[in-house]
Order: structure tokens, then sequence, then C-alpha cells
């Protein structure tokens, strides 16, 4: 999988400097609107999109077809893909906290509750709705794939109202916000988990061509 | 006979093709040309051959197992025609990726392949015409020291010079006996020079499987008119074409065809003519 996982890298990588200086960019000008801590909820759902970008470049470009032949299974190739997804989705948050420290530093309020907050929120929902999208990256083609992703995240947004909502029935979320939305990474990354097991099926009955 | 890969009964039904019970093999040592136009279902074959789609029925023994394990993959090299690659990515960087795939990478190999072709090391595969990209493709297939390599229309859109490089390339693989090659094309004149066996397909179906020297040796052109087409055993021809002031009569003996039809002009046949009159020519 290192090999992969390196291949990945070097593809993504010019993204991935885009997707930072993006983040950045954006977490000084959202600070101007809202809580600096805003951006979080941002963050990890830009810096996912190198992985379908990857996950498209990868058909055209007739890698999988052609890492298929190599000593790697399936399972490998659609795993080193949930790998990737979840560094990137959790390297987003800490790119915005570079602006989040300056801004700090600079003498505006950050609380460590907001932070916390938008963290788990943002996580949450790219963990979701990677958890939702990936999947169909490995039954569809790249257009339809990607109108899944960008649909998945209204998918994830609902559900993570419904868990506030049952959370709530056994917690009050207004007063433990930060326990409540942790609960809910919790669930997301558990879905997330389980769709990795699901997409590795999906493409293990599939015929590569 | 050892067999590096060898097929049977091979079946893949699609809507609209069928891949019926297709059967080959490539014995250790050799090259194994697989002929047929295109959609005859040579990359079926070869796809479902190394497991990247599900057969129907069949069964593949590949370098002595009946599982696509790593084990096997360690030893093949494979190589598909276009992109086998990202093209952001350039040779060196390919190397390093695979140097983490293969345990039985040989950067000094790859190195010495790329130096073989001129390729530049450094310049992402964008920048690369076909023919460059089809060499650093071989390379990468050979230099984790595969025992069979497998070629899907590898050679087609190539120019002849670069064409006559990989095939020089084959021709050195196969000094080791512990070698094999299976190569598919449309292009019958690069077989000619290479293979030692061709398996020819038509309409998803093996129409034959014969040693090459079997098929330019004794098959043969029989050229006649109308009456002398006539007076022919039906056992001494396979099929016949009419053209405009003959009829060009596969024989499957041509020195057989010459001591028996004296007065008829009988001349080798190259595998391409073999193949046109096998799907084009008429049986009856």
């Amino acid at each position: 999988m290192k090999g992969v996982f390196l291949k990945d890298l070097y593809i993504t990588k010019s993204n991935l400097l885009v997707v930072v200086g993006n983040l950045v960019v954006l977490g000084f000008g959202v600070s101007f609107l809202f809580d600096p801590g805003a951006i979080l909820v941002l963050a990890p759902a830009a810096a996912v999109t190198p992985v379908f970008i990857s996950i498209a470049g990868d058909a055209s470009s007739k890698w999988n077809k052609n890492a298929l032949t190599m000593p790697l299974s399936r399972g490998q190739l659609v795993g080193e893909k949930y790998l990737l997804y979840g560094l990137l989705a959790a390297l987003g948050p800490l790119a915005a906290l570079l602006p989040c420290g300056a801004l700090a530093l600079a003498g505006r309020p950050v609380s460590p509750q907001s932070l916390w907050l938008y963290g788990a929120l943002g996580l949450s929902a790219a963990l979701l709705s990677g958890g939702i999208s990936l999947p169909f990256a490995y039954c569809m083609d790249p257009e339809k794939s990607q109108i899944v992703f960008m649909l998945s995240f209204l998918v994830s947004t609902g559900i993570i109202a419904a868990l506030v909502v049952l959370i709530n029935q056994l917690i009050p979320v207004k007063t433990h916000l930060v326990p409540a939305f942790l609960a809910v990474l919790a669930v997301s990354l558990l879905c997330f988990l389980g769709s990795c097991r699901v997409a590795i099926e999906v493409y293990r009955k599939r015929d590569v061509t | 006979m050892n067999h590096a890969l060898t097929v049977s009964g091979l079946t893949k039904t699609y809507p609209d093709f069928v891949l019926d019970g297709v059967s080959l093999c490539v014995p250790s040592g050799s090259i194994v040309g697989l002929i047929g136009e295109n959609g005859a279902g040579k990359s079926t074959t070869l796809h479902a051959a190394l497991g990247l789609i599900r057969r129907d029925a069949g069964q593949v023994f590949l370098l002595g197992r009946d599982a696509m394990d790593n084990a096997v993959r360690e030893q093949l090299g494979v190589v598909f025609d276009g992109d086998n690659y990202p093209e952001s990515l350039s040779p060196a960087k390919i190397g390093r990726v695979l140097k983490h795939i293969y345990r039985t990478w040989d950067d000094s190999a790859y190195s010495s392949l790329l130096r073989q072709f001129s390729l530049p090391v450094d310049k992402p595969l964008r920048q690369f015409s076909k023919g460059m990209r089809m060499k650093l493709a071989l390379s990468a297939a050979l230099a984790h020291h595969p025992k069979l390599l497998i070629l899907d229309e590898a050679t087609s859109g190539l120019d002849p010079i670069v064409r006559d490089d990989l095939l020089d390339m084959l021709l050195d693989f196969v000094q080791d006996e512990a070698h094999s090659v299976l190569v598919s094309s449309h292009i019958t004149s690069d077989l000619e020079k290479i293979a030692d066996y061709i398996v020819f397909l038509h309409e998803g179906r093996v129409v034959f499987s014969k040693a090459k020297d079997e098929l330019t040796e004794r098959y043969g052109i029989l050229k006649c008119g109308t009456a002398q087409f006539d007076a022919l055993e039906r056992e001494d021809w396979i099929a016949y074409r009419e053209m405009e002031y003959e009829r060009q009569v596969l024989v499957p003996d041509r020195d057989r065809a010459r001591r028996k039809y004296p007065k008829a002009m009988v001349v080798p046949a190259t595998i391409d003519e073999i193949m046109l009159l096998y799907v084009k020519g008429e049986t009856q």
C-alpha cells in the first residue's frame, strides 16, 4: 500500500498546496465576518477534494487496471483512498488553525470551545459525505460520482441534524455542545469505516477494463 | 511441457458479445501471439485471464497456480495499450512508486532500461510521445524480473522503428527459457517476426492455435479459376475468396497442393492472408 500512497501523494501534492493556501486566505477572510474558528467547518470538505480527483485520474490513466496486475489487492487500493481521505480531512482543520492562531496572537478572541465545536462539525460532515460518496466513486463514472460527492454534503448535514436531535434525548445539547458534537464525530467515523468495507466489496465485484 | 499460462473454456457473456469457451496456452520459454480483428475478444481474454473481469466459466492457471494471488502478480509483467501510468508522474517517480509495490523491484535494471530506450528520467509522462510511454511501460514491466510478460495491443499505433525496438526487447526477454510472452496484436507482421505460436480469435472463439512455423511453412494460397476450383477436393482447402480474375484458396498444405494440382499456382500465405481468408472467405 505504501507505493500506491506515494503515487497519490505525488499526484495530490500540487492540489494540496492550493487547498492549504486557499484555507489560510479564506480563514483570514471569514474571521472578519464570523468567529475565526468557523473556517474549521469548511476546511475538511475543502481538503478532501484531491481524493476524488485522484480516483477520477486513476480511472482515466488506466492506473486502476495496471495496478490490479501488480501485487496489490482490490482491498488495498480502496483502503488507501479511504486512508488518504481521512488524512486530508484531518489535515484541512490543521491548515485552518494557522489563520486562527495568527488571529489569536493578534488579539482576536478565539475560544477553544468554538474550535472543538467547529472542528468536530466539519470533520463529521466530511467523514459522513466521504462515507456516502466514496463507494459510488467505484461503481459510477467520474462525472456522476462528483455529483454524488456534492449531494452527499446535503445528506450528511441532515444526518448530523438527526444525530443531534437523538443525542438531545440523552443529554441536553445546548449545555453540552462539545461532548455532543464529539459523539456525532465518533458516529461519523464508524460510518466512514463501514463505508470502506462496502466500497471494497463493491470494487471486488466490479469488472475493471 | 511446462506452461506459463493455461486458459481453458474461458467464457464471458456481454449483452452484445460472447467470449465462447476460449482455450489457449503459453508454453514456458515461448512467445505466443494472440491475433484477431478488432472486437474479436483478444482484450477480453487477457482481462479475464488477469482477473480484471469476472469470468462466467472456465479455468485459468497462471505460472502453475489457479489463483491470481500476489505471488503470481510478483512474477507477472503487463503492458496495456495506451496509458499505463498517471501522466503527471515522471519515470523517476514511477520507479520510486513501483519499488514499494514489487519486492523484486530492481532499480539498476530499471535505470538501465530507461537509458537503453533513451527515456528522460525527470520529465512527466504528459510530455512523452506514445512510443516513449510504451517503452516506459515495458521498462517498468521488466524491471521486477517477471517470468511472464503479457502485452495487450502494445505495439498498435507505434511507428515501425519503435515497434522494432520493442520486438527486439521481447526476443531478448525469452532468451531465458523460464520467460514467456503472450502478446495480443492485430499487426500480424510483428508476430510473424517474433511469435512461436499463433492463436487466432474470431468473434469470441478460437479459430486455430498453431505453431507459427506450421502456418508460414505449410499454409499456402492456391490461385485458380472457377473450373480449376471446382476440381479441387473439399478436404484440400479451408476457405476461398472470389477476386476479380481468380479465386484465392487457402490450403493447409501447400506442398501437397502443388503436387496434387500442378497446373495451379500455389504461393506461401502470410498470417494476414490466413486471417483474412478465415474471416472473410467462403467455406461452402
